[in-house]
């Protein structure tokens, strides 16, 4: 079982986030994918890693999920730096039927045939995780088997303002790991929990190793589905899932400090402050493209 | 001619449900009697039931698979009556009406069946009590999600809100079909019927239950529209229905899942709806993703491609 410990963030040391522009899905995703990666020099030779998409609903125009272009880049890439197994997994929160989600965004088409690599987090068999945190009234939940006992894994949403949580990105991707065969379609029991807070819980839970941002089109506005695709031109990469998540927020123009769990993140999960975050790749200031949020969410804008 | 023809079309699908579907759940079975979400692994309430009733609408399928199934049912009740979702957990679920229907016409699971029913008819939804309805008028949310709370349905989980497809599976389960259910029952389908009818999404058919997020309608979706058309079939007439057929129908040519495509064929044979003859096929579907080796789409298919198509014939309940 894939074990955190939760540390301060005065105790942890600086974390790392690489920017790379990318103009469209058409480009040589896997070698660029490749190179960021090898930036990290992460520990994965001989382990098996999950990717963790955010496959929302059905998709057939590619603006809603993460693209299976980025996916089976970042899966080949994987494979190719000496990872002995890549798996694919999502537990979809609003839709049971995960195979018509995943038809509908053609990701057999880019990974090849997916009986053996796709899990759906949704139906797998589960564990009871206490939680530890107690951010939320939570005291427990049944996670999936899978993404507790894989050797690394990989938070890859798509960069998205959202209509109750401010943004959606690597940390509340992770929503997706919760299993509707236990809590439902959606999963609820989080809802009433506070999303916020649930997000904090799930994390400190099951805290990805590694985050990949497809930026390369989002979507702003009423997001996680009914919002406007935007096109930012980036993927973001990062060791730390709180400082890639603050570092999209500051792509996207928005405050990172501003959105509530992303604020509280910072305390235990991982850095917010961008004194902490050693940026690679492209400036923030170079891709900036700012994203429309609903009006509930205006406080967060820069 | 006419009905060579339509035996003809049928045949490949009836070898697909012989040789494919049934052994996949037959061999899928645990020791234990359960079945899992994916063949070995650990049994679990809601798969068993699908496995179930597949299963039981099958003159060739093992009598004994399915006595062994049932058992593990009534192992798995909870002393209050409910099933949890999975076998650590120690509180009910949903997943008790799907148990519940799964047990009907079974006499010797007649108690815990009732026992289950009674737990259905008191798990009220936490979204509409009194107070929450009081406090949602002066709720930001209440403009952003125009719905009813006077009309109660049922949650996923205890102590939440009501949803398209769990009320969809409490409102089958108390439907008598020849047995009993319990007195409140009927008080309880008619809220949750109305629920149903006012999170219908504009122009017909359901999603999870959201039928406008920020003025802007919610996108139907298969699998939850499958489920209201069934719980609310005797209403088949009603505007309301007529139109998410419609709705269905139109979608029944995109559809690019098994288990979607398997529910729609039910749904339509079961709310009079006709098959288009151009429809995808099952067996094409399956060459795809294998199911991706779930359990409950297996059994769905097993369903969709039942003949003569006798399941959940529904008869007028007899009140307790």
């Amino acid at each position: 079982m894939r074990q955190h410990t939760l540390i301060p963030s005065f105790q942890r040391p600086p974390s790392k986030v690489v920017i790379r522009r990318v103009a469209d899905y058409e480009q040589d995703l896997s070698a660029l994918i490749h190179e960021s990666l090898a930036a990290f020099n992460l520990p994965i030779k001989g382990k098996t890693i999950l990717l963790k998409p955010n496959l929302v609903g059905l998709d057939p125009l590619g603006v809603v999920n993460t693209h299976p272009a980025v996916i089976a880049a970042t899966r080949e890439s994987f494979l190719r730096s000496g990872a002995a197994q890549v798996l694919i997994g999502d537990g979809p929160a609003l839709d049971r039927d995960t195979e018509a989600i995943i038809e509908s965004g053609r990701l057999r088409e880019y990974v090849g045939a997916l009986a053996a690599v796709f899990v759906d987090l949704n139906v797998d068999e589960v564990a009871r995780v206490t939680l530890k945190t107690r951010a939320s009234r939570l005291k427990e939940l049944y996670l999936p088997k899978t993404a507790l006992g894989v050797d690394f894994l990989v938070s890859m949403p798509k960069l998205k303002t959202h209509h109750w949580a401010g943004v959606t990105l690597s940390l509340k991707n992770m929503f997706g790991i919760v299993p509707g065969s236990c809590y439902g379609w959606p999963k609820n029991v989080l809802h009433w929990a506070g999303i916020d807070r649930a997000i904090l819980d799930i994390n400190a839970a099951c805290r990805p190793d590694f985050a990949i941002v497809d930026g390369i089109v989002g979507m702003e506005g009423d997001g996680p589905t009914q919002g406007t695709p935007k096109a930012s031109g980036v993927l973001v990469f990062g060791n730390d899932p709180v400082a890639v998540d603050a570092t999209c927020c500051r792509v996207m123009g928005l405050l990172p400090e501003k959105v509530r769990y992303l604020s509280q993140a910072g305390t235990l999960l991982g850095h917010l402050q961008d004194a902490n975050i050693q940026q690679l790749g492209e400036q923030i200031a170079r891709v900036k493209t700012s994203f429309a949020v609903l009006p509930t969410f205006r406080p967060i804008v820069e | 001619m006419e009905a060579d023809a339509e035996n003809s079309l049928r045949e490949p699908e009836t070898s697909f449900r012989q040789s494919v579907c049934l052994p996949f759940l037959l061999n899928a079975q645990n020791p234990d009697g359960g079945w899992g979400f994916h063949p070995k692994s650990e049994s679990r309430a809601e798969p068993t039931c699908w496995a179930l009733l597949a299963l039981r609408e099958s003159s060739t399928a093992s009598t004994e698979a399915v006595a062994r199934g049932l058992q593990y049912l009534r192992v798995a009740q909870l002393s209050d009556g409910s099933w949890p979702s999975t076998p650590e957990q120690r509180t009910g679920c949903w997943v008790t009406a799907l148990c519940c229907w799964a047990l009907q016409g079974t006499p010797d699971a007649a108690a815990a069946r009732m026992a289950g029913l009674g737990w259905v008819c008191n798990d009220w939804p936490q979204d509409s009590t009194p107070w929450r309805r009081f406090l949602t008028r002066f709720s930001p949310r209440s403009q952003v999600q125009p719905i009813n709370n006077a009309y109660r349905g049922w949650g996923w989980t205890p102590g939440t809100s009501s949803w398209v497809e769990p009320t969809s599976f409490a409102l089958i389960a108390l439907e008598a079909r020849g047995d009993v259910v319990p007195s409140e029952a009927k008080r309880r389908r008619e809220l949750g019927e109305a629920m149903l009818y006012d999170r219908m999404c504009p122009g017909g058919g359901w999603n999870c239950g959201n039928p406008r997020v920020y003025g802007v309608p919610g996108v139907p979706l298969i699998i939850p529209t499958v489920w209201a058309l069934i719980a609310l079939r005797q209403y088949g007439t009603r505007p309301e229905n007529v139109m998410s057929l419609e709705w269905l129908d139109g979608q029944i040519g995109n559809i690019q899942s098994t288990g979607s495509l398997a529910l729609a064929k039910i749904c339509m044979e079961m709310c009079g709806g006709r098959w288009p003859t151009d429809a995808p096929v099952l067996s094409d579907l399956y060459e795809r993703n294998a199911f991706l080796e779930s359990i409950q789409v297996a059994a769905w298919s097993c369903l969709a491609l039942c003949a003569p198509f006798r399941w959940l014939d529904m008869t007028r309940e007899k009140p307790a």
